[in-house]
């Protein structure tokens, strides 16, 4: 008996320790995570805000940080290295774990703490070689300037002391502890690769591979109509010219895509498609735009930017004051970075969008079997490259991952044919410095100088200042390729290598335009006249239809307010429903429907039916008119993800009075694939996909069309950085599409304007918001303190240091040597 | 001194040393203390102590910070991560049932290798 009862009390006591020390199936570690003194119930603790004065390692004098209602953090610091110094630690204070994790992305480090399912996306970011490259930019020659390496390394400084303090004080945020582990020192690299990480989501492409797989498939004659270079509708270019002369590249005869070129990029097309959203660029929606003070209510410049980014929570973005004697800045900044990214300083106003030129190429390496391990280079064997990486995974054993490199970059794979990519974002640069530069500039010259050295990703910079001037440039390395088809995987032999950057003097860029407007929404910046390749209509630039309804609301004459600009920021007026609606009604017979649309303003708002109607018929027609063909060749790429470059396809053949020719011809006229089908099959084919459209909606949503709101179909959600639904904001019905200046792309949507700006330079008004909160902690009220003002089209003040600490609800910090 | 009056005694002693101990990020230690209770007093009280200490151990962090911060958007925040939202109660149950079973396991461990290892005779 007593044997009995001692042996039990064993088994209770081991499994009680166990559960506590280890953990159980997808439980922590109990003891630790749910220690009340210190686990992850001191989340209360650190949502609670209060008067501090703290003292820091490495500070030089005293540092004032006022924290105002929303969170916003004013830092005035006596130098600037203190300066940068409290940003590291406030960033730290407040977003550690979301930098943690944006540094073990590029890394490469994520199955270290999440276990084997984040292999394959370690694996591939240790390929592609952000570590690589933020290495070569921090210990390479001539590594970064003495601004930056001294802001880098004082803004780590703070980093370190958060965490240092952190661990004593058991104040480390509640995801380490329930993950089990504690954060490393954070180093200059892994500032490096936060901008890296930045880099690879909005330009790391596959749509070479995807169009060699298209290629394949239908055929160059399709491709090169429906994917072409330029693009087959018109997108309110910002530089329209003149442009500088340039003899132009012959047109090249097109090789065929041969088998096991198609193997290859199938392969790596379906291993990119498979990795985590995110890491592969799949397009952009972003907005900016300038207002010069000629054409503004107040007499100075406008300046409006939204950057369209995953919208998460905690955000991408950290907003703050920076004032120290060399630094006047204000905007938002990226945890893990020392600099503003979007603001204004005393003089000058920026934000950005994202420029969309092409800066991913893919090579195919030429080898035989008598060169093991080599490939083909101008005319010569060389041997590989190799770097090797041991990646630790939680709960099994250490991987080993060796990457081989050609001249061209790192091997993505050895299927069929050995594919490597040219990235731009693997040349080592400065962009940190640059944008220190940014934050310090106070006119266009300065502006635009220090933008020379910023390569990647390319940006379209808007620009105002407080002189009435107005700006844009789209800064960043543009590759120039000796020969070939670009938007193919390329020959590997050095004939079609990058030999170098379009020149700065001739990138996209335009300064005090006559009308006294600039905008930009990831279109094609400019006509078909500009003389040099910067991409394909696919690749990945916007169909246009925001930058269209941008330019069509600036240019309509009379003065611009900020209002104004608010307005157009949260304006969702569906161009290109208002190009086609107009066509499709000349088909409808009288119906609730066809009145719903026929009353309709083009806007995609939550109540509004005729936009549902809209939005299925398109997707509709799309559908009915590409699908035989993708059936017909077996295109193996999902139709849907060509959606931008076949619906603008399709909008300039209903523009022109015809439609997509199906692959077994319009008989009699039509011969597929080098006519489509003129104007009465377009009235059949418009008719077909509006009445199937008509149909599935009332099997789906019921009966009667006016009860079809746009609410009920399509809604966003915020998505928790570390993809806990539970801590999600939303799905909630929201407004906006995937062509609207609002943009809210996909169903829900998790993607649009992760920051809504407006500057007006001469009233002096600074204004701007974004979706969530300061605060990574989910059980701080600033956690999603913001997004209701965001959801209703609303704007925060930006306030001054000053402003802040009088305003009621601010807290201050005292940081002290 | 009664016997009530000793355990309650013990009680608040175990209790604030379990605290002490929690605070320094030592949550074995209510373990060790339930062994020691175990070992030192007769069973049926030593497993009560385990499990009541444990109890008071956990919980009044907890209520200390409900009324400092107040625990709800923390236990909110909790449940989510753990997969359930809109139900804070269950890390708080969690948490107060992990101190519970820690102190009860070291108690009973304690008294059946007492009792185990003790002489027949000496019993």
């Amino acid at each position: 008996m007593r044997l009995a009862n001692f042996a039990a009390a064993i088994v209770f006591s081991v499994a009680i320790l166990y559960v506590s020390f280890v953990g159980a199936g997808p439980l922590p570690a109990l003891g630790p995570a749910f220690n009340p003194g210190t686990g992850a119930w001191t989340m209360a603790f650190d949502a609670s805000i209060g008067r501090e004065t703290q003292h820091l390692t490495g500070l030089q004098q005293p540092v004032r940080i006022t924290l105002d209602r929303d969170g916003t953090a004013h830092i005035v610091a006596q130098t600037d290295h203190d300066l940068f110094l409290a940003v590291g630690y406030v960033h730290a204070r407040f977003r550690l774990f979301q930098m943690d994790l944006l540094r073990r992305q590029g890394e490469g480090r994520l199955s270290e703490v999440v276990g084997k399912k984040a292999l394959d996306s370690d694996r591939f970011e240790l390929q592609l070689g952000l570590l690589r490259t933020a290495e070569q930019e921090w210990n390479g020659r001539p590594g970064p300037s003495e601004r930056a390496r001294m802001a880098i390394l004082a803004y780590t400084q703070g980093v370190n002391d958060r965490i240092a303090q952190a661990e004593f004080l058991h104040q480390l945020p509640a995801m380490f502890t329930l993950l089990g582990y504690q954060p490393k020192p954070w180093t200059p690299i892994d500032s490096l690769i936060v901008k890296g990480d930045m880099t690879q989501t909005l330009n790391f492409t596959d749509t070479p591979l995807v169009m060699a797989l298209l290629e394949r498939s239908l055929g160059p004659d399709l491709v090169s109509k429906w994917f072409p270079v330029l693009p087959p509708n018109p997108q309110s270019p910002y530089d329209p010219g003149p442009y500088p002369a340039r003899p132009t590249v012959a047109a090249l005869p097109a090789p065929q895509i041969s088998g096991a070129e198609a193997v290859a990029a199938a392969d790596a097309y379906q291993r990119l498609a498979s990795l985590p959203a995110g890491l592969v660029a799949t397009g952009g929606a972003s907005n900016n735009w300038a207002v010069a003070g000629t054409r503004s209510a107040s007499g100075g410049a406008l300046l409006a930017g939204d950057p369209h980014l995953h919208l998460t929570l905690p955000a991408i973005w950290y907003q703050l004051t920076m004032d120290s004697p060399s630094y006047h800045v204000a905007g938002v900044s990226i945890p893990g970075t020392p600099v503003v990214l979007i603001g204004h300083n005393q003089h000058i106003a920026w934000s950005l969008t994202d420029a969309q030129n092409q800066q991913t190429f893919y090579y195919s390496e030429v080898e035989d079997a008598a060169h093991p391990g080599q490939y083909s280079w101008n005319g010569s064997w060389r041997r590989y490259d190799t770097a090797s990486y041991d990646i630790p995974v939680r709960g099994g054993p250490t991987e080993r991952l060796t990457v081989k490199l050609s001249v061209h970059g790192p091997v993505i794979t050895e299927r069929g044919q050995t594919t490597t990519v040219w990235w731009a974002g693997n040349i080592p640069s400065q962009d940190l410095d640059v944008l220190l530069g940014v934050d310090q500039a106070s006119d266009w010259q300065q502006f635009r100088d220090t933008l020379r050295g910023w390569y990647s990703p390319t940006h379209n910079f808007v620009y105002s200042d407080d002189k009435g001037n107005i700006g844009m440039i789209s800064a960043g390395y543009y590759p120039h390729v000796k020969s070939g088809r670009p938007w193919l995987p390329m020959p590997g032999t050095g004939e079609d290598d990058v030999d170098g950057t379009i020149p700065y003097d001739d990138i996209p860029q335009v300064y005090n335009p006559p009308e006294g407007i600039i905008w930009s929404a990831n279109q094609r910046q400019v006509t078909a006249d500009y003389p040099w390749y910067i991409g394909t209509a696919s690749n990945f630039f916007d169909p246009g239809y925001r930058a269209n309804e941008i330019h069509r609301v600036l240019s309509q004459g009379g003065k611009l307010s900020a209002a104004d600009m608010m307005a157009l920021q949260t304006d969702t007026r569906d161009y290109l429903a208002s190009e086609m609606v107009p066509i499709l009604l000349t088909v409808m017979p009288a119906s609730p429907a066809r009145d719903l649309l026929a009353g309709w303003d083009y806007r995609m708002e939550t109540g509004s039916a005729a936009a549902t109607i809209w939005w299925a018929f398109w997707q509709t027609y799309i559908a009915q008119a590409f699908d035989p063909w993708w059936k017909a060749k077996t295109v193996p790429v999902d139709r849907s993800e060509m959606n931008d470059s076949l619906g603008q396809y399709l909008e300039s053949q209903v523009m022109a009075g015809s439609t997509v020719c199906p692959p077994e011809g319009c008989s009699p006229s039509a011969i597929c694939p080098t006519e489509e089908c003129s104007r009465f099959p377009l009235n059949v084919a418009l008719d077909k996909a509006i009445r199937s459209t008509l149909d599935t909606l009332a099997k789906s949503l019921g009966a009667d069309p006016k009860t079809w709101t746009w609410g009920r179909v399509h809604q966003r959600t915020l998505q928790n950085l570390a993809k806990i639904t539970g801590l999600d904001y939303g799905p909630r019905p929201d407004r906006g599409d995937a062509n609207t200046p609002l943009a809210a792309p996909d169903f829900p949507s998790s993607h649009g304007p992760s920051w809504r700006m407006v500057v007006d330079w001469g009233s002096g008004t600074f204004m701007g918001i974004y979706p969530g909160g300061q605060s990574e902690n989910p059980a701080s009220q600033w956690y999603t303190d913001r997004v209701d003002t965001w959801w209703d089209g609303r704007y925060a003040p930006m306030l001054t240091a000053d402003q802040a600490a009088s305003a009621p609800g601010a807290t201050s910090w005292k940081l002290q040597p | 001194m009664t016997g009530g009056r000793i355990f309650t005694i013990a009680l608040i002693v175990t209790s604030v040393i379990g605290a002490i101990g929690i605070f320094v990020g030592g949550w074995w230690i209510v373990f060790l203390i339930g062994l020691a209770v175990g070992i030192v007093l007769p069973a049926r009280a030593a497993l009560i102590l385990g499990a009541l200490f444990g109890l008071a151990t956990y919980l009044e962090p907890l209520l200390r910070d409900h009324l400092i911060y107040g625990l709800g958007p923390t236990a909110t925040s909790l449940a989510a991560i753990m997969g359930y939202p809109h139900q804070p109660a269950i890390p708080i149950v969690l948490t107060c049932a992990l101190g519970l079973l820690l102190g009860l396991a070291g108690a009973w461990l304690g008294s059946a290798g007492r009792a185990f290892f003790q002489p027949a005779s000496s019993r």
